[in-house]
């Protein structure tokens, strides 16, 4: 691929990420600009420190935001914002 | 240097302090932290005391994130910055009765006591606490477990970050829930004339891991190694360490810096990869559709990915898991938080 289509490609991931990050500010109600949450940043536990109960509400935004419901899945999906991003998003993909 | 270990063992200088990096094999302890437990030398950890009558003001200042309600039950990991807002270390905060203890990174500690003094105020005492306190720490999936058969099982349940006072064998240790490698993870501070005796108990239950283990496991989870991150002219939002400073408290020694950082939405970003049959050096060019567009961070070779794993600096706009780069003339491939899924996040504490 060239420069700009690698540059397209993770344009298309990040905004994804900020749609994320956007949905758990504003559902959680946190005090924190959305951006200055990194992609990478774990949710739970270290990181945004998030907890069961907020895992709870964001069954439901994820489902009414993108229409994807995770139940059932593991607390890996929750690894980071972008691995949540590969859930929502399954054509981005790159979940090792 | 306060605990002995079997003759074999490899040491390593990690800024001021010598470690063990390995005991015996590397491939071997990651394995144990990964599937089991294991026991953690952190005696390269310096614990520094603030105490006074305006310890808690001074740390508020000095610790990027809040720690004014920060209580004796309770300890938080942070970063302290300097006024331009480039890491100095990443501390673990201990509220005690009268002020904190603050535990450096391995090996800095005494770049810590001296950014400390340097920013001192009256009414703090800041003490180095190495020559009578040392840490042990245990990681793994079954942690908790060792902690039941060592000292207590309901010491095991702690929350996350949680701190206990406690007794074991007649002696007052500080005991806490803590953990680097997103794994169950505990550490106990203890006192140097004891700790020989709780490491030996402690390996009754449990092996022990060493430095190179530790931080392969904390790479894959995006656990922040200073010193293997901060090194150069870098700032906290290229670090993407900003989970380590809460840019909503008033008023903090380099906030003024960072936010400038952040707002000017310039530099680069960190992200991870894997690929490759060799290890690159820290600097190596990353090129992406032939175009430099950064640099390798730091890499190592993963037991558990069986490939190179790294963190690359690279332009912003090309920091983001699924991108096909170059580095060395190796194909390398962007990843997506953890690299590894802790063992820890299936099994519950029993």
């Amino acid at each position: 691929m060239t420069v700009d289509e690698l540059r397209a490609k993770a344009a298309e991931r990040q905004q994804t990420c900020s749609q994320i990050k956007k949905m758990i500010v504003s559902r959680l109600d946190l005090e924190v600009d959305p951006d200055w949450i990194t992609d990478d940043q774990p949710l739970f536990g270290r990181g945004l420190e998030l907890d069961s109960l907020d895992v709870l509400e964001l069954y439901v935004a994820i489902e009414a935001e993108f229409g994807v419901a995770l139940y059932d899945s593991e607390m890996a999906v929750f690894g980071s914002i972008s691995r949540l991003a590969d859930e929502v998003d399954p054509r981005l993909g790159a979940t090792a | 240097m306060t605990l002995t270990h079997p003759e074999d063992t490899v040491y390593g200088q990690v800024g001021d302090a010598t470690v063990p990096l390995r005991f015996g094999d590397l491939s071997a302890e990651y394995k144990v932290l990964r599937e089991r437990a294991v026991a953690l030398d952190l005696s390269g950890h310096t614990l520094i005391e603030i105490s006074g009558p305006a310890a808690v003001d001074f740390a508020q200042r000095v610790l990027a994130r809040d720690v004014e309600y920060l209580t004796s039950e309770r300890c938080m990991m942070s970063l302290v910055l300097d006024d331009d807002g480039r890491v100095v270390d990443q501390v673990l905060a201990f509220g005690r009765e009268d002020g904190l203890l603050l535990e450096s990174s391995v090996g800095a500690g005494a770049r810590l006591l001296e950014h400390l003094r340097a920013v001192g105020d009256e009414g703090v005492e800041i003490a180095d606490r190495s020559a009578d306190l040392t840490v042990i720490g245990l990681e793994g999936p079954y942690a908790w477990g060792v902690v039941g058969r060592l000292i207590d099982g309901e010491l095991a349940s702690l929350p996350f970050e949680a701190v206990s006072d406690t007794v074991w064998n007649d002696v007052e240790i500080i005991f806490a829930r803590t953990g680097f490698t997103g794994e169950y993870g505990y550490q106990m501070i203890v006192p140097v004339e004891s700790a020989a005796d709780l490491w030996l108990a402690t390996l009754e239950h449990v092996t022990p891991a060493g430095q190179e283990a530790l931080e392969l496991a904390m790479l894959e989870v995006r656990q922040p190694i200073p010193r293997l991150e901060t090194a150069g002219d870098v700032n906290v939002i290229e670090i993407g360490a900003n989970w380590l400073v809460d840019v909503t408290k008033d008023e903090f020694v380099g906030k003024e810096a960072v936010l400038a950082a952040f707002e000017s939405r310039q530099g680069r970003r960190t992200v991870g990869f894997s690929g490759g049959d060799t290890v690159p050096e820290p600097g190596a060019r990353v090129l992406a559709g032939g175009e430099d567009i950064g640099e390798v961070v730091f890499a190592v070779r993963s037991v558990g990915l069986g490939t190179t794993l790294g963190l690359a600096r690279v332009e912003a706009g090309l920091a983001a898991a699924g991108l096909e780069l170059t580095v060395e003339g190796a194909g390398v491939t962007t990843l997506t938080s953890p690299y590894i899924v802790p063992k820890s996040w299936s099994i519950p504490i029993i």
